[in-house]
């Protein structure tokens, strides 16, 4: 029994030293790569911790698997990401349910989704996605939020500084970030509603930075028993633009930041879309004309921290859909006016 | 054998030794579809532009642009072309898998445009169905996103 006891105990010693050696490693490269975080004496300033958090998530090398969930809904994602000085690489593997995967090159996404016996392969342009969640700019997120410097909370076995930003009204919801201490990186994201209570999270269950440069990981797993297909692209056949139509009132700090009006499968007319965003949040309106023989779609809807709303006005089909209150889609719905 | 096809691709194998690869794309069905995926996705990584959208129109138009010769050409019998040098045969195998890889891909769009007229859901109520065609393309173009990679359970479970 002692042997026992005294083995566990060099065992502890061993993953102790090899740990401090480890994230000694870790946090010298951190440094060398943010000198902002290296004089943590004195109280940090909240929006300078995300700005170091939008920085690191786009400049570090690292692995992990983070879980996402909202509503009943939930799956694990696997991501690497890589920045040597000669851009970013990144690789999201969806490891729950459909074995969706992504590799992006700088500003380029490759996405590969099973559907049935197809792989279907879509090109997209970059977003800002976790946990490079935030934006290189503030600017619009600190005209619509309140900051405020949390306490220091454990997630995925990292330490990590609490951040929340408070929607300044009822036309976004709240969102409480954990940026690591160490990395800098976004670690947590939780959606907060107007009661307080989370409806979305994004959460690492671990995380390490990398030290190879070796870029064998960066390519697809292909499944031998599929066929690959492009992605039908229905760009191609943009209408000329409807303009008997236009969005008068926005609730504030949100901005037009695209518009497209492609074809849709199954539907004769094309569909507008419409994207408008406060920094963080955002919500797109899609205009369609009435088409004879289909029932319109009236009525709200809630999945997670979505909020869908559909509507018609002078023959035309309204749906807008975001990751906001429900005050906010109805508003964007209600935004829409028809030259008479 | 695919790994191979996969290596022949990537430059990683002789084309010298790989004259067993042609003989089996020509033969096998399987090993040809694979021949063009990995083409595909080469090309798509690379971000070449010959896949890109609008390619089986563009292929039309130019095949109707295009002469037609109504003299048959003599036909080379396979047995006479196997007795030629290994490289002239293996040219002749790429060419024909190159147009084989836009054969699969003009007939995959076809079936594509098929599929991809969903039933149309003939009802006012707002099921997470009809939602989710809607919440995709919003994730899709949203310039941050917590769920863009993780599609909306429905969406994936209906199998469209």
């Amino acid at each position: 029994m002692k042997r026992f006891l005294l083995g566990c105990l060099m065992a502890a010693q061993y993953f102790a030293v090899t740990y401090s050696v480890y994230s000694f490693a870790g946090s010298d490269n951190t440094i060398s790569a943010n000198p902002i975080l290296s004089n943590s004496n004195s109280t940090p300033n909240p929006w300078l911790i995300l700005q170091k958090a939008s920085q690191a998530a786009r400049e570090l090398s690292y692995e992990g698997i983070f879980m996402y969930q909202s509503g009943s809904s939930g799956r694990s994602v696997q991501i690497t990401h890589m920045n040597y000085g000669q851009g970013e690489y990144a690789r999201i593997v969806v490891l729950d349910g459909t074995p969706r995967e992504v590799l992006s090159q700088g500003k380029d996404v490759v996405i590969f989704s099973p559907r049935n016996e197809k792989v279907v392969i879509e090109k997209r342009r970059g977003q800002n996605l976790f946990p490079a969640l935030l934006p290189s700019n503030m600017d619009l997120i600190k005209a619509s939020y309140n900051i405020k410097l949390g306490a220091i909370e454990r997630v995925g076995g990292r330490d990590g500084q609490v951040v929340n930003l408070e929607p300044r009204d009822q036309y976004r919801y709240g969102c409480k970030l954990w940026a690591d201490r160490e990395y800098g990186l976004l670690i947590k994201v939780q959606t907060i509603n107007e009661q307080h209570e989370p409806i979305e999270q994004i959460a690492f269950n671990q995380l390490t930075l990398l030290n190879s440069q070796n870029m064998d990981w960066f390519q697809p797993n292909i499944d031998h028993d599929k066929k690959y297909v492009m992605e039908d692209n229905q760009d191609k056949n943009v209408a000329p633009e409807d303009n008997t139509w236009s969005v008068s009132k926005l609730p504030d700090g949100y901005r037009k930041i695209d518009q497209v009006t492609r074809m849709v499968p199954g539907k004769p007319y094309p569909v507008t879309q419409l994207i408008f965003s406060d920094g963080l949040a955002s919500v797109s309106l899609f205009i369609e004309p009435l088409v004879k023989g289909v029932e319109p779609k009236i009525g709200h809807t809630v999945m997670g921290a979505t909020n869908f709303y559909a509507n018609t006005n002078n023959g035309h089909q309204i749906v807008v859909v975001g990751e906001v209150p429900e005050a906010t889609v109805t508003q964007i719905a209600s935004a829409v006016t028809f030259k008479k | 054998m695919k790994d191979q096809i996969s290596a022949l691709i990537d430059g990683e194998m002789p084309i010298e030794s790989a004259d067993h690869l042609f003989i089996a794309l020509k033969a096998k069905n399987e090993i040809s579809e694979s021949w063009a995926a990995y083409h595909l996705i080469g090309d798509v990584m690379r971000g070449n532009a010959v896949f890109k959208p609008g390619f089986n129109e563009r292929f039309m138009q130019k095949l109707e642009l295009e002469p037609s010769v109504l003299s048959p050409r003599n036909f080379v019998s396979p047995r006479k072309s196997l007795a030629k040098t290994s490289s002239a045969w293996s040219i002749a195998a790429s060419v024909a898998a190159v147009m084989f890889v836009g054969w699969v891909v003009l007939q995959q769009q076809v079936h594509n445009h098929v599929d991809a007229a969903p039933a149309q859901i003939a009802q006012n109520q707002i099921t997470p169905n009809v939602a989710s065609e809607y919440v995709l393309a919003h994730q899709s173009m949203a310039p941050s996103s917590t769920a863009y990679y993780i599609q909306p359970a429905s969406y994936s479970e209906s199998g469209n």
